[in-house]
């Protein structure tokens, strides 16, 4: 048997004693004494109260104290359910782009998984888990958008409540790198709703280094300047995984993307697909801002090329990674399976070295960079963390605390309670006025 | 053992012991005496007693067997003897017998206490050779012994006190209703009953040429009631029922107090004799109190009367 609200049952036991020492103090009738001076005596009500050695009328005390903690343990919420005994947990799995991989978040949270208990995965959108395993935990691949703790909180909450019938107590744990944008103003306020402990697995995402030194493969004409720009840089991490497509992406490169690799398509002429600005211009400059949590010196500046550039078309939609003068976007990625489709609009001009300068070979690495190290969010803080998603839960205002109290889940063991009491109540009635009247 | 049972008179002087202590002491009356028989008392009368007590000038309507024949045949003028009488006064003690006076009830120690001032003042009045009765006022009745002079009458009004027992309800005032004019009384009681009737009956009595004496007898236990919380129940009147704990006995003392003032005034405004008699006092002390009482009053009254009588 077990209680959902003890502290009901201790304060009915606070109430049964004080009834008994109510019953102690009980009004009674002094001895009678003849004195023939009493006319003297102040009128008063000849009751008076008076310690008396052992409780008065048993009956009453018997079925007044037998209500009260009838109506205490009906409050607690008492319950025969079968229940595991031990420490019951939620899971969360960070699956947002800023999990990366998603190897070490895995990792982490099958080192926090045991049997039974419940698996909620998140990324922008959460969901529990439905039965869930290790093996759950080994497809949990990064998404690669942006993730929402508070969320992932709200479906763990409904988990948490469920498991918590089944357990004696029941710990959220958090398993993400945490990144920023992961929090948001409503997450410290749907934190405080869970009374109980929540404790936070920080994953620290490792450099993929596992990316093979290497050029990017381009697949243009005879001469193509970006092939020649590329040419001219050094082999870098992950260059090999990165296909750039200077005429229209083909079936094999969308498969390509999916497989991991980085596909950027960066026509040198207007490509299907692809929306044709309604007047075409001119732009003198464009730049891709530096990576956040760049490794290598590449991408931890900005690249940017002046230059005289004709605009005759504009990238499809997805993340901007690079912006024309003006701010309009110059290129885009978007995340395709485990890789990116990546799209430039920068046409190179037929005649002259821009392709050879510095600048533009610069940029022409940065657009063939590969996808994954590229979407880096920046990580909480840790005092950020610790006031958004304390271990301890915080206080809970009165309005919280009667929102718990009427979550109390009342069980038919509860109503029956309840009408004996009030049956008994009404024998208590029936005893009191049939009682004599140094009732208490 | 109930509250109120406690003995303080545990030293209660016997009757033998009281009687003795009260031998010789006087109780002169607080008026002239105007009975023939002679006595301890000044009598409003004048006569040829043997002892001279002034001369006055012979007016017409006197005796003139009192004029002073050798003082006339000195002075060649005509002066009568005046001489003064002394005669008794009958006394009556009323013994308020009411169930009152059964307090505290083990000891009974009011009861007792009023028997043996009733006995002690019956002594003394005797003592002066008059004559001596009592009035015994019970629930059961009233028991009445007429005013003697015989030997032996002491004796008897112990006698018939011992025979009473002080129970239920009775009016005092009756007992005053069929009293001699000119008669001393001494009234023992607590005065819880019909004290206002007693009182005005007394007024006339005095008025009469009475003399009226009102011997208030208190227990201890009335003047101070023990602190434990009781439901104090009038023995006369058992509707009067009141809780006597802790807080009212405050209220108690001073209602009581004011009541035994108030008492007192009332009798002394009208010129009758109170005195207070607690029961843990000696009983011949209590006697002597009222018997002194009355000395102060009679010497006025008998100067009062010498001074009419010129």
């Amino acid at each position: 048997m077990s209680v959902a609200a003890p502290l009901f049952a201790w304060i009915a036991a606070a109430v049964a004693a004080a009834t008994v020492a109510l019953h102690l103090l009980a009004w009674r009738r002094p001895p009678e004494s003849p004195l023939p001076t009493a006319r003297f005596a102040p009128e008063r009500p000849i009751r008076m109260v008076s310690r008396a050695v052992r409780p008065a009328d048993l009956a009453l005390l018997a079925l007044r104290v037998l209500i009260v903690l009838l109506v205490g343990v009906a409050l607690a919420g008492p319950s025969f359910d079968a229940r595991r005994e031990g420490l019951g947990r939620v899971v969360i799995v960070d699956r947002s782009g800023s999990a990366g991989t998603g190897a070490e978040v895995a990792g982490a949270a099958r080192a926090a998984y045991r049997e039974g208990d419940a698996l909620v995965v998140f990324d922008s959108a959460a969901r529990q888990v439905a039965s869930p395993n290790a093996d759950s935990l080994g497809g949990a691949a990064a998404a690669g958008s942006r993730g929402s703790l508070s969320a992932a909180l709200i479906a763990a909450l409904r988990a948490a409540t469920r498991l918590e019938r089944e357990r004696d107590s029941v710990e959220i744990v958090v398993v993400s790198p945490f990144a920023s944008t992961e929090l948001d103003a409503a997450t410290s306020a749907i934190r405080a709703t869970w009374r109980g402990r929540l404790r936070l697995a920080r994953v620290t995402l490792t450099p993929n280094d596992t990316l093979s030194l290497g050029r990017p493969i381009v697949r243009g004409g005879e001469g193509d300047a970006v092939a020649v720009s590329l040419a001219l840089s050094e082999p870098y991490s992950g260059g090999a995984s990165v296909r750039v497509v200077r005429d229209a992406p083909t079936a094999a490169d969308s498969a390509w993307a999916r497989g991991g690799g980085a596909v950027v398509v960066w026509p040198g002429a207007p490509t299907a697909g692809w929306s044709s600005r309604s007047v075409p211009d001119t732009a003198f400059a464009v730049t891709a801002p530096a990576h956040v949590g760049a490794t290598n010196e590449n991408d931890g500046r900005p690249a940017t090329v002046v230059a005289r550039f004709e605009r005759t078309v504009v990238p499809p939609a997805g993340r901007v990674i690079a912006r024309w003068a003006d701010g309009e976007p110059a290129a885009t990625e978007v995340p395709l399976g485990t890789g990116c489709l990546r799209a430039v609009s920068v046409t190179t001009p037929a005649a002259g070295d821009l392709p050879l300068t510095p600048a533009f070979r610069h940029f022409a690495r940065r657009m063939a960079g590969p996808c994954t190290a590229a979407d880096r969010q920046p990580l909480a803080s840790d005092s950020a963390l610790a006031a958004a998603l304390p271990s301890a839960a915080p206080p809970r205002d009165p309005l919280t605390v009667a929102a718990f109290a009427a979550d109390v889940p009342r069980t038919k063991l509860t109503a029956w309670l309840l009408a004996l009491a009030l049956l008994l109540g009404f024998a208590e009635m029936w005893v009191r006025r049939g009682g004599s009247d140094a009732t208490a | 053992m109930m509250p109120f049972d406690s003995d303080p008179k545990g030293t209660r002087e016997t009757r033998g012991a009281l009687l003795d202590a009260v031998r010789g002491v006087k109780w002169p009356s607080l008026r002239s005496a105007a009975a023939a028989l002679p006595g301890a008392h000044h009598s409003r009368l004048r006569g040829a007693a043997p002892e001279l007590s002034e001369y006055r000038v012979y007016r017409q309507g006197d005796d003139p067997k009192r004029i002073d024949w050798r003082l006339l045949a000195r002075s060649d003028r005509a002066y009568i003897r005046l001489a003064e009488d002394r005669s008794v006064v009958p006394t009556l003690i009323v013994v308020d017998g009411t169930a009152s006076m059964a307090f505290p009830p083990r000891t009974l120690a009011k009861w007792e206490t009023a028997c043996d001032l009733a006995i002690g003042l019956a002594a003394v009045a005797h003592t002066s050779r008059d004559p001596v009765g009592i009035v015994i006022v019970t629930g059961s009745g009233m028991r009445q012994l007429p005013p003697k002079t015989r030997r032996g009458i002491v004796g008897e009004i112990a006698r018939a006190l011992d025979a009473a027992t002080p129970s239920g309800t009775a009016a005092i005032s009756a007992a005053l209703a069929a009293v001699r004019r000119r008669t001393r009384i001494a009234i023992v009681s607590d005065f819880l009953g019909d004290a206002d009737d007693v009182r005005r009956r007394a007024g006339e009595v005095a008025a009469a040429g009475g003399e009226v004496h009102a011997v208030h007898v208190v227990s201890d236990e009335e003047l101070d009631p023990p602190s434990r919380s009781v439901l104090a129940v009038d023995p006369e009147d058992p509707t009067i029922a009141r809780p006597l704990v802790a807080d009212a006995r405050a209220a108690y003392l001073e209602r009581f107090g004011e009541w035994r003032s108030q008492l007192a005034a009332a009798w002394r405004g009208e010129g009758l004799s109170y005195t207070l008699a607690t029961v843990s006092e000696p009983t011949s002390r209590i006697v002597r109190r009222v018997a002194s009482t009355a000395l102060g009053a009679g010497r006025g009254a008998a100067m009062h009367a010498r001074s009419e009588a010129r």
